[in-house]
């Protein structure tokens, strides 16, 4: 059924079709149509489902990481700082390897900062052992939320997996969703059978205990494990999607004029559609530019990211959030992907509190890029889009 | 560099006897430091602390595995555990995860002209470990009991460590035990462990000990990486290395962490049933037959609650004798 909807409607959809059967979750701004959604769902007797009213983020998770270890398919979303104040729950969501889904609708945490878009709520999540996925489209949010309990609940992740869509970019903005009939969900998504972590009275589990020195570390490893086999099972995910509904969102990266591009910029999330745009109107112009949607952001592609840019002549990755002193995280983890490349390498930060990135300050990173590529240097490692009193390039 | 392992029970003060020990090398002008075996340590449970004495500043932040001195500071452990032995044994012992027995040697990694600082009624040549090493030995628990009121030994074997290892003089030992305990328990307090340590020092026995003492081998749950359950979420199981996850603490013998242990006196005994409602541990049982209790020795870590609120005096605590 196609409708013209927000993300948050999109997700509310795609967690009522995955039958998910708990969901706790606590409103902040943008997110908050999600959990009104869902809520009307379940009280107009279409979703069968527990529904936990809580008095914050923090009850929030720990009520689903409950349900999740009961052996029950569960749901939360939040933003910002409700997701600051799930931080501290989010370790043992991972620790324990549940395959919770959380939609994430990205805003700033402030101090300084308000309801808008930014990822420095969820990039400081990145090493809590959940798995991490940027979104571009409201139809790519209920797509994901489905692909995302496939990919969560695989026995070689066993890992809670974010959801994250830009705050009211794609929350509050409605475009044409084709929304899943529950019959072909049904086919997608069996019933969640719970494999590691369930509740039985006659065989009861000791669960979130104390881990002293001697296991600590083997289970760490296990979660890196996990988060490196995650990469071929998002792939495989995707491509039995695709097969289903005709939807391919083709895993873990996707490109476009890549193949002979000079320049490349790595984007996430919504920017991306700005993107698209730029480059081709700049392949008309004859610009050899090309583009990376990067889509998973824990695990991280680097092997796709070093294999795509390997012929290119300078390298832009666009950050929507700042590790201060350093530079942008995404940036960090291109340098990391491209070690042993000599190309330049160059963040671009911008769109900060949600300040529109516009499609002149996407042709701004695209020239600073092709100058870079000319020279085979770049000017400045960090640069700063649209910031008064700082110069780009 | 000399390296120290204190083997005791939670509620001893091997820590703080750790702490005192550097404190008097420093007085020494030497450098040293202590640091405790940071587990799920709880009254009663055997647990561990190190301490480093050397020349020049010390660089490892590394637990210690080859002692130079071991010093036990109860006298049950001796049996327990292998006092020549390194730290391993007392892992089993960080709860959380449900590991199976915790008796293990403590003998293994003993330097050889090293020597062990035993809490012990029994004279050096008496003593039986599974090295032939020296030993210093005193009946650490006695003298607390005198002193202090109560089995704290830790002060007492820092005396005796003084008498059988000459690492530190005790004048060195007193002057620690004021600067730590004093800091911690007050001055008061200090004074009279420093009257302990004294005692230690004087009655402490030095000689050899006889050697080849058997320890069962300790089989410890540490399976590889793809044997581990994801998320640490544990079945309750029974394994070679004994229960595991849930209901697992039945096999925890709390009843050897005791000095005292209760006697029912079955004439007095008005089946009143007050101990029972009292023991924090559920160690009472009743005796219908003979209108009267009986005492779950496996379990019971000797608190003497019973024997406080027993009406009619029924509930004596003994001393418990060396095994």
């Amino acid at each position: 059924m196609r409708r013209v909807v927000g993300s948050n409607y999109a997700t509310s959809h795609a967690v009522m079709r995955a039958r998910v059967e708990v969901i706790a979750a606590y409103p902040i701004t943008p997110q908050t149509q999600m959990v009104e959604h869902i809520a009307k769902f379940i009280n107009d007797g279409i979703m069968d489902c527990e529904y936990i009213n809580v008095e914050s983020e923090h009850s929030a998770i720990s009520a689903v990481i409950a349900s999740q270890a009961a052996g029950v398919r569960s749901f939360t979303s939040t933003a910002s700082q409700g997701l600051a104040l799930m931080h501290e729950l989010l370790f043992s969501a991972g620790g324990l390897r549940l395959p919770i889904v959380m939609g994430v609708v990205n805003r700033s945490v402030g101090s300084t900062g308000g309801i808008w878009v930014e990822y420095n709520d969820s990039m400081p999540q990145r090493d809590c052992g959940w798995l991490q996925m940027y979104v571009e489209t409201n139809q790519e949010v209920h797509d994901m939320i489905l692909q995302a309990y496939k990919i969560a609940e695989d026995k070689r992740v066993l890992l809670p997996i974010m959801i994250c869509s830009d705050g009211f970019i794609l929350s509050h903005t409605v475009e044409p969703v084709e929304l899943a009939e529950q019959e072909e969900v049904d086919e997608f998504l069996p019933k969640y059978e719970a494999r590691h972590s369930y509740l039985d009275p006659k065989d009861p589990i000791a669960s979130g205990i104390v881990t002293p020195r001697e296991y600590r570390q083997e289970f760490a490893y296990q979660i890196h494990r996990a988060m490196l086999e995650a990469k071929d099972v998002i792939g495989e995910v995707n491509r039995d999607f695709a097969d289903k509904f005709g939807r391919d969102h083709s895993g873990l990266i996707e490109t476009e004029f890549v193949e002979d591009a000079e320049v490349i910029l790595l984007t996430l999330g919504t920017v991306t559609s700005t993107a698209r745009g730029v480059v081709r109107e700049l392949r008309k112009k004859g610009k050899k530019a090309g583009l990376v949607k990067v889509r998973a952001f824990r695990p991280y592609p680097a092997e796709r990211i070093a294999e795509v840019c390997k012929d290119a002549r300078a390298v832009g990755v666009y950050d929507r959030s700042v590790s201060f002193g350093v530079g942008g995280p995404h940036y960090l983890e291109v340098r990391n992907a491209l070690f042993d490349s000599d190309v330049p390498v160059i963040d671009f930060i911008g769109g900060l509190g949600g300040r529109d990135v516009a499609e002149a300050d996407v042709r701004s990173m695209y020239d600073v890029l092709l100058e870079a590529a000319k020279s085979g240097k770049a000017k400045r490692n960090i640069e700063w889009v649209n910031t008064r009193g700082v110069v780009l390039g | 560099m000399k390296e120290i392992i204190f083997h005791g029970r939670g509620g001893q003060g091997a820590v703080l006897a750790a702490q005192a020990l550097a404190s008097a090398a420093v007085f020494e002008d030497k450098y040293a430091m202590a640091f405790p075996h940071f587990g799920a340590e709880r009254r009663g449970a055997p647990v561990a602390a190190f301490a480093r004495i050397a020349e020049g500043r010390i660089l490892t932040k590394a637990h210690i595995y080859e002692p130079d001195y071991v010093i036990v500071l109860d006298p049950w452990l001796a049996g327990l555990v292998d006092v020549a032995k390194g730290m391993e044994g007392h892992e089993g012992t960080s709860g959380g995860v449900p590991m199976g027995s915790v008796k293990t040697d403590i003998c293994q990694g003993l330097n050889r002209e090293g020597a062990a600082v035993l809490n012990t009624a029994r004279r050096p040549d008496e003593v039986r470990l599974s090295l032939e090493v020296c030993v210093g030995t005193v009946d650490a628990t006695t003298i607390a009991l005198e002193t202090l009121g109560h089995p704290a030994t830790n002060s007492c074997m820092l005396g005796a460590f003084a008498k059988t290892t000459e690492e530190v003089s005790i004048g060195s030992i007193e002057k620690g035990i004021m600067d730590v305990f004093g800091e911690r328990l007050g001055e008061g307090i200090a004074e009279r462990n420093v009257k302990a340590a004294k005692l230690g020092f004087e009655r402490t026995e030095v000689g050899m000990c006889s050697g080849g003492r058997e320890f069962p081998a300790q089989k410890k749950w540490l399976p590889d990486v793809d044997e581990l359950p994801p998320g640490c979420v544990i079945r309750s199981q029974d394994t070679e290395y004994g229960k595991l996850g849930p209901g697992s603490t039945v096999q925890n013998e709390t009843g050897s962490w005791r000095t005292f242990h209760p006697i029912v006196d079955d004439e007095k005994c008005t089946y009143c049933m007050l101990c029972w409602f009292h023991c924090p541990d559920g160690c009472i049982g009743r005796v219908p037959d003979k209108e009267s209790v009986s005492v779950d020795y496996f379990y019971c870590k000797g608190c003497g609650i019973c024997s406080e609120v027993c009406p009619v005096d029924a509930i004596t605590m003994v001393r418990e004798v060396e095994g």
